[in-house]
Order: C-alpha cells, then sequence, then structure tokens
C-alpha cells in the first residue's frame, strides 16, 4: 500500500469511528427519559424540587373541576393514571382546556401538597376529525385514561 | 500526517504560551458577563437561581464567539495560512491541531471558571457535575462549529459581527441543552438523555469539524 | 434504444444543464409547469379549508388555519434540505446552478419559515392560551429562521459572487443539522406542540375529507417553491452573467 492510500484509509477510519460513535450516543440518548415537566407521581414519590417554579403535566381528571368563588379562579386535580395532584389556578384558560384534556401548568407546590399554577397550557392530540365522527368514536370508548398513553407516549 | 499534527499543534501551543495575557483577559471577560447580571436585576436569590444556567451558557457562547473572532487572523497576515493550503499535508489535521489548542488555551479554563460563578448565583452544590459535564462536552463543540464561520468570514470587512450572525444560530442545540441540563439538575428532573445529545453533537464536530473548517478555510482566502 | 444509448443521452441533457443560456432559456417553460398546479392546488386548498371541510371535533374553526401552517412548516424544512443537497453539489462537483440555486432558495424559504411561525403563533393563542412557548419546536424553527436569514447575509457580504456561492453552499450544509432536530423534537421531548398527524408508515390521525386538501396544500407550497426559486435563479443568472455575450444578445432581443 503507498503512503497516500495508508493516510486516506486512516482519515476514512477515522471518520467512520467518529460517525459511529456519535450515532451510538444518539441511540443511547433516546433510552433516557427526557421530561421537561414533572408529572403527579413525581410530585406524590416526593422527588420535586421545594421552593422553585417547577411544571407539571398531565391530564385533568375527570369531575374534577370546580369554579368557586367569583368564577375566574379554578381548582382541578392533574392526574397521570397513577397519582393525581390539585391545581389551584386564576385567570383565563385556554379554550382546550377540559376534562380528560392534556395539560401543563407553570407554577410552585404549596407545603399542603396544593399546586399554584400562575400559567396553564392545554396540549391538543394529533388527531383532527369531525364532531360526528368523535361521537361515533366516543362511544366505543369510556376509559379516561386511554388517551394518555397515545398523548404522552414516548 | 501525524508529523504535521504535532508540528502545528507545538507551534500553536508556543504560541498560545507566549500570549498568557490574552487568556486572562477572555476569562475576565467572562466573569464580568456573569457578574453584571445580578447587578442588572435584583439579588433575588430566587431569580438568580432560575436564570442562572441561561446567563453562564451565554457567558460561554459569547466568550467564544470572542476568541474565535481572530483564530484564523495572525495565521493569514503572516502568510501562515497559505503555506499550509500549499504544503501539500490534508489541511483538516492543521485544522485540528490548531482547534484543539485553541481550546485547551481559551474554553478550558470557562470549564473552570462555570462552576465557581455557579455557585456565586447560588445554586447549590448538587448541580456542580451536571455543569462540568456539560460545559466540557459543550466547549468544544462551540469552537469547533465557530471556527467553520470564523474561517468563512476570514477576509471580509467586519467580520465581528457578522461572525456572530452566522455562529450564534448554529450554536443553539449546545445553548438548549446544556442550560437544559443545569436547569434539570437544579430542579432534580432526570438528565442524561440530554447529556448523550451533548456529547454526540462534540463527537459529531470534532470529527466533521475540522473538514468543514479545511473547506471553509479555502473558500474563506478567496473572498 | 438501448439501455447505452439511453444513458448517454441522459447524460448529455444533465451535462446541457451546465450551460447557463441553456438553462435560462428552458427554465422559462418550467416555470409555466410549476405555476398552474402551484395556483390550482392552492386554490382548491383555501376554499376546501375555509368552506368544504367539518370543523374539528375539539378545535372548533380554528383548526383551519392548519391548511396554511402545515404546508409552510414543511417546506421550510424542505427547502433548507434541497439547500443543503444544494450544497453538497456545488461544492464537490463545483455546479454553477447549484450555487444559484441556494442562493434563490434562501429569501423563499426564510418566507416560508416566517408564515409557519406566524400561523402557529395566531393558532396558538386559542387552543394552547399562549402565542409563543419556548419549547423545542417552536424554538427550533425559529432557529431555522435564523440559519436562512445567516445565509442570505452572507451572501450578501461577499463581493465575488462565485465565492459568495460556495460559502452560503457551506453554511447550508453545516446548518443541516437543525432539521433532523426540528422534526423529531415533538417525538424526542414531550413538549406542547403536537405528534406529527400524517406520517409516511403508519394510518394518519385525519379523517380523509380534511386529508385531501391538506395534500394539495403540500403539493401547491411545493409547486410555488419551486416556481419563486426557478424565477430567482433567472434574476440571479442574469445579473451574474450581465456582462457576458448571451445575456446581451437576450436583452437585445427583448
Amino acid at each position: 500500500m503507498t503512503r497516500t492510500r495508508r493516510r486516506r484509509l486512516l482519515l476514512v477510519m477515522c471518520l467512520l469511528v467518529g460517525l459511529g460513535g456519535a450515532c451510538a450516543l444518539i441511540l443511547i440518548a433516546f433510552r433516557q427519559d427526557m421530561l421537561y415537566f414533572h408529572e403527579p407521581s413525581a410530585i406524590a414519590a416526593g422527588d420535586v424540587p421545594i421552593n422553585t417554579r417547577f411544571r407539571v403535566g398531565g391530564l385533568v381528571a375527570a369531575g374534577s373541576v370546580e369554579r368557586p368563588g367569583d368564577g375566574l379562579s379554578v381548582q382541578f386535580k392533574i392526574s397521570d393514571c397513577t397519582a393525581t395532584v390539585p391545581v389551584r389556578y386564576r385567570g383565563t384558560l385556554p379554550d382546550l382546556f377540559r376534562e380528560g384534556q392534556g395539560v401543563i401548568a407553570y407554577g410552585k407546590l404549596m407545603a399542603d401538597g396544593e399546586f399554584v399554577a400562575d400559567r396553564i397550557l392545554a396540549k391538543h392530540d394529533s388527531s383532527y376529525m369531525s364532531p360526528d365522527t368523535a361521537q361515533a368514536l366516543k362511544a366505543g370508548t369510556s376509559d379516561a385514561c386511554l388517551p394518555a398513553n397515545r398523548q404522552y407516549s414516548r | 500526517m501525524r508529523r504535521v499534527f504535532w508540528a502545528v499543534f507545538r507551534r500553536e501551543l508556543a504560541i498560545a504560551g507566549r500570549q498568557r495575557g490574552a487568556l486572562v483577559h477572555q476569562l475576565l471577560f467572562f466573569v464580568l458577563i456573569v457578574a453584571l447580571f445580578p447587578l442588572g436585576t435584583n439579588t433575588d436569590q430566587t431569580v438568580l437561581i432560575a436564570v442562572a444556567p441561561a446567563v453562564l451558557w451565554m457567558g460561554v457562547l459569547l466568550s467564544v464567539l470572542l476568541s474565535l473572532n481572530g483564530v484564523f487572523r495572525a495565521d493569514h497576515e503572516d502568510g501562515t495560512l497559505t503555506q499550509y493550503l500549499l504544503a501539500g499535508e490534508p489541511l483538516a489535521v492543521i485544522a485540528l491541531a490548531k482547534m484543539i489548542v485553541h481550546w485547551l488555551a481559551s474554553a478550558a479554563l470557562l470549564v473552570v471558571a462555570g462552576p465557581v460563578l455557579m455557585l456565586m448565583l447560588g445554586v447549590s452544590l448538587d448541580a456542580w457535575p451536571a455543569m462540568i459535564l456539560t460545559l466540557a462536552l459543550g466547549t468544544p463543540t462551540l469552537v469547533f462549529v465557530g471556527a467553520i464561520a470564523a474561517a468563512l468570514t476570514l477576509r471580509l470587512p467586519r467580520a465581528g459581527l457578522l461572525l456572530g450572525l452566522l455562529v450564534l444560530p448554529l450554536y443553539v442545540p449546545v445553548l438548549i441543552f446544556g442550560a437544559g441540563v443545569v436547569r434539570a439538575a437544579i430542579v432534580g428532573l432526570p438528565y442524561a438523555g440530554a447529556v448523550y445529545i451533548m456529547a454526540a453533537l462534540c463527537v459529531l464536530a470534532i470529527t466533521l469539524g475540522p473538514w468543514a473548517i479545511a473547506a471553509a478555510l479555502r473558500i474563506g482566502l478567496d473572498a | 434504444m438501448t439501455s447505452f444509448t439511453m444513458g448517454k443521452s441522459l447524460r448529455r441533457r444533465f451535462h446541457r444543464l451546465g450551460s447557463l443560456p441553456y438553462f435560462y432559456d428552458v427554465s422559462a417553460r418550467w416555470a409555466i409547469w410549476l405555476a398552474v398546479p402551484a395556483v390550482v392546488c392552492i386554490a382548491y386548498t383555501v376554499i376546501a379549508g375555509l368552506v368544504l371541510v367539518p370543523p374539528d371535533y375539539q378545535q372548533g374553526d380554528v383548526f383551519r388555519i392548519l391548511y396554511i401552517h402545515v404546508p409552510s412548516a414543511w417546506l421550510s424544512l424542505f427547502a433548507y434540505t434541497t439547500m443543503a443537497g444544494a450544497g453538497v453539489v456545488a461544492l464537490v462537483w463545483r455546479l454553477k446552478l447549484a450555487e444559484i440555486f441556494i442562493v434563490a432558495a434562501a429569501p423563499v424559504g426564510a418566507s416560508f419559515t416566517g408564515l409557519a411561525l406566524v400561523t402557529g403563533a395566531i393558532w396558538g393563542e386559542p387552543t394552547w392560551g399562549t402565542y409563543w412557548v419556548w419549547d423545542a419546536r417552536l424554538t427550533s424553527e425559529l432557529i431555522l429562521l435564523f440559519l436562512y436569514l445567516g445565509v442570505i447575509a452572507l451572501h450578501q457580504s461577499i463581493a465575488s459572487p462565485r465565492t459568495a456561492g460556495r460559502a452560503c453552499a457551506l453554511l447550508s450544509i453545516v446548518g443541516v443539522i437543525n432539521v433532523p432536530i426540528i422534526h423529531y423534537s415533538v417525538v424526542w421531548w414531550t413538549t406542547l406542540h403536537q405528534g406529527a398527524t400524517l406520517s409516511l408508515s403508519g394510518g394518519s390521525h385525519m379523517e380523509s375529507d380534511m386529508l385531501w386538501p391538506l395534500l394539495a396544500g403540500a403539493l401547491g407550497f411545493s409547486c410555488l417553491f419551486g416556481w419563486l426559486t426557478l424565477w430567482g435563479m433567472r434574476v440571479q443568472l442574469l445579473w451574474r452573467e450581465r456582462r457576458s455575450r448571451w445575456v446581451m444578445r437576450r436583452i437585445v432581443n427583448g
């Protein structure tokens, strides 16, 4: 093998090793959990920070939405099918906020275990259909926790 | 090829050793950016902790960007760059040696200084490993990616402004993952996934970066 | 015709594309073939999206903005990918047309990216409760806009057109790392932005009545991109070759 050939081979080998390494690292990365919010079960287990603002994500538990007082405040529970966390919020809610819908709440956890949110964002899923179709589909499923698997699958 | 690598490596190291003042200046710049922030906002501890990862990473981004502004200029002005081009040795290997020394001489100090500054912003010690790890993985990526644009703008007037325009968007993944990891470490969320992605970006930047820098140098010298 | 001669004639056609006057003449004809489907498809999408399609079961009429938002977001990614592909061609084979393509496609791609961001913000207010969140999909789309603007800025600041073209080619290739990050951002991170409604492999989560106008919109926007880019390339070509004889001759002859 000539010198230039050997040199070229070495460079190509380095390139392949580098690319392979990067691919392997990305594959490992996808096996890890990547969350930008805490789930209610993490709050129940106690591994959330105190005195810091963080996000809670999950589904609005069915039948939990109450509007006490002047109608601007709202109380509800966020659930991830294993645990729930009570949330208090004052302000306008997005259109898509309803029971069974995925939401993300920004705020602080109080000492009594209640989460006081100053911002609520609603997540919509990736299916689009007309109301008639939705009605027909709804008749088939009744489990409130079912959409969670689709919305939060990762 | 190995001989060329080590020759350039030693040359750059000697030059860096003679310009020790520049190293201190860059470190001072980084410390100043971070130190000015609490003075500009209020010194409320929760606010500072919330913005600490972003402030530290912005400081790193800007210091690396500034250090890259003149990375090829001296070599261009005294004709060394033209010699490299004509040498018949792979330009990518030369670029690799040059950028490794540049990282050692400038960015490595930031890796040490970052965690200390983080402590001054009131972040607890628990986030230290995350900060050191992300800085160690992120700064080489910043240096190699930034050098591509620095080589492209080598001979342009007002290159500094254009360099920022070209490079800062490319730095965003590092900023997002780097600051994200530190923030996750502060609030106790898992962050291993983002660290692996940063490692992948770092490996990619070191393997592909020198080739892109070499191509950019050839284009930049024509401009 | 044997395969040998066919390959030869194909190759001749490819080589003829390297001839700039030939491209200038033939691209005027291609432009019509892109313009007609673009106008027809986009008109159908707008009418169908506003009138024919039923409202969504959850979002009601708000979702109709999807027919502009989704195609422009697709095109913003597609345009950048083609620019990076052209960048490889420009640097490896030194094809002038590829450089011109990058320069002409960048403003068009930037416009689609801006359109996707603006329509996304308008859509986000009523559905999510906010115009803008700094989540992965939105942020990386914004970065894509800055990448486009960077290519345009670099092209403007280098005087020699050949060098500017090659510099832009290299920058597009380096920036393409952002495209998979945008594309997979909704899969990798659980963000506010929804996952993909359509996928090539799996079934789509969309009724066919709603789906067809969207696909027509994607086709129409793609043709629009091709059309606008082609005209941009022709303008670039005239400017670059303004001192050459073939341009003079075409100007004199009208």
